[in-house]
Parts: C-alpha cells; structure tokens; sequence
C-alpha cells in the first residue's frame, strides 16, 4: 500500500462514466454478490423441500409468496446475467472479442439476450 | 499489496472450472425441470436421490460455494481497506459459505440414504 499513495483511487461507481463493456462487468459483480446472499435462503429450500411432504408443501408455499417471487425474479436476473457476462469473460480469455467494437457488441449482446431469456421465463412460468 | 494465497494464478483457474461445472449443471436442471417437470414431492427427492444426480449436485454445491467464496473475496479486497476489517468480513463470509455447504451435503446424504 505504501509503494505510491498518489495514485487515483477511484471505486465510487456513482463518479465514473461507465461504457457499456464496464455495465456489464459491474453487474457481474453485484449479481453474483445478490446470489451469494441468498445461498443460504436456497440451502434452506432445498432441504425442506426434500424432507416430507409436509416440508415440499411448506417450500411452495414460501416460494408463492408475492415477496419471494419478486426475490425470485430478481435472483433469476442475476444468474442469467452473471452466466451470459462470464461467457463474455471466459471468450476474453480466449482472446475473442477483445477488439473495441466487438467488445461493445458483446456487451450489448449479454444485455440483449439476457432480456430475451428472462422475458421468455416470465412467460413459460406465468402463462 | 500481494497477499499470498489471495491472488495469482490458482484462484483464477478454479475460478473458470467451477464456472464453466456450473454453467453445465444449471443447463442440465433446467432441461429436467422443462421436460420431466418434477413438481411433487415424491418425484423430486426421488430424482435427488437418483445416485449420479446426487453426486452431482454435491459437487455442484461445492463448486458453487468455491466460486462464491473466490468472487466475494475479490470484492472484499477491493472495497475493504484494512486488514482487519477484511479479516472480520471474510471470516463471516467463510461461515456462511462453510455453513451452507454442510447443510446442503447433509440433505442431500440424508435423501439419498432414505
């Protein structure tokens, strides 16, 4: 720490200018911290629901909760958004799309598809 | 600045393995979920307890525990500044993670011995 303390440090997200290639990457960041927070919710389900009868039936219940399907919806954002952005990241380890305008293009691609899916999922569990 | 064992080579490579396990995982749930639809209790822990998914959702616990616990890390570096603090956080987060896994492996052994 001590090397330079005259570099900019600079982590206030609310200041920086984001390209969409940074969107992508902060949201990363938070969706995976979102489904680390709700591990041990999930734990929790899975071993009530795995249980008896008694337990499944308690399991839906909580699950038909209107606040747990709007946590849902959220956690399922997270997961289809982490897994479409880390594709985009291992591709980069790969050296694929490393190029300013493919970069861009991935990005809006991870955003795109990433609506796509979830509005696809919307519809198949509510309709 | 390097703390050693916190950064390099090693954490990054497990970071790309689990990911790309899970990633399968999470395809191969949701296909059993859209086609064999296991939606009552008797179907479903039988299903968890069918012994090559038992192993992999075990091991689909513990990858997804390993890589939470390298990602949150990260984060933790990043935004908490002192030793202590980073210390007091990852132990909480290590708790939480080890807590986790334990309590999804026992379901998972006490469904698969039932």
């Amino acid at each position: 720490m001590s090397v330079s303390d005259n570099r900019p440090f600079f982590l206030n997200l609310l200041k920086i200018h984001l390209p969409v290639t940074g969107f992508v990457s902060i949201l990363h960041r938070i969706s995976g911290m979102l489904m680390f927070l709700a591990i041990p919710f999930t734990v929790y389900l899975l071993d009530l629901s795995l249980q008896d009868d008694q337990g499944f039936a308690q399991a839906s219940g909580i699950l038909q909760q209107p606040i747990v399907q709007l946590l849902t919806l959220v956690l399922l954002w997270s997961l289809i958004h982490h897994l479409l952005a880390g594709i985009r990241f291992l591709l980069i380890d790969f050296e694929i799309g490393l190029e300013k305008q493919q970069a861009i293009l991935f990005s809006w691609a991870v955003f795109i598809i990433q609506a796509i899916l979830l509005l696809l999922l919307i519809v198949g569990v509510y309709l | 600045m390097s703390a050693p064992g916190l950064q390099g080579l090693r954490p990054w490579i497990i970071q790309r393995i689990t990911a790309v396990y899970v990633a399968l995982c999470i395809v191969y749930f949701g296909l059993v979920v859209l086609i064999e639809n296991p939606l009552n209790q008797a179907d479903w822990s039988a299903w968890v307890a069918q012994p090559y998914n038992n192993v992999a959702i075990g091991l689909f616990i513990i990858a997804v525990l390993w890589h939470a616990w390298i990602g949150v890390r990260d984060i933790v570096l990043d935004y908490v500044p002192n030793v202590i603090g980073r210390l007091i956080v990852l132990t909480a987060v290590a708790s939480v993670l080890l807590g986790s896994g334990l309590w999804g492996l026992k379901a998972l052994f006490m469904v698969a011995i039932k």
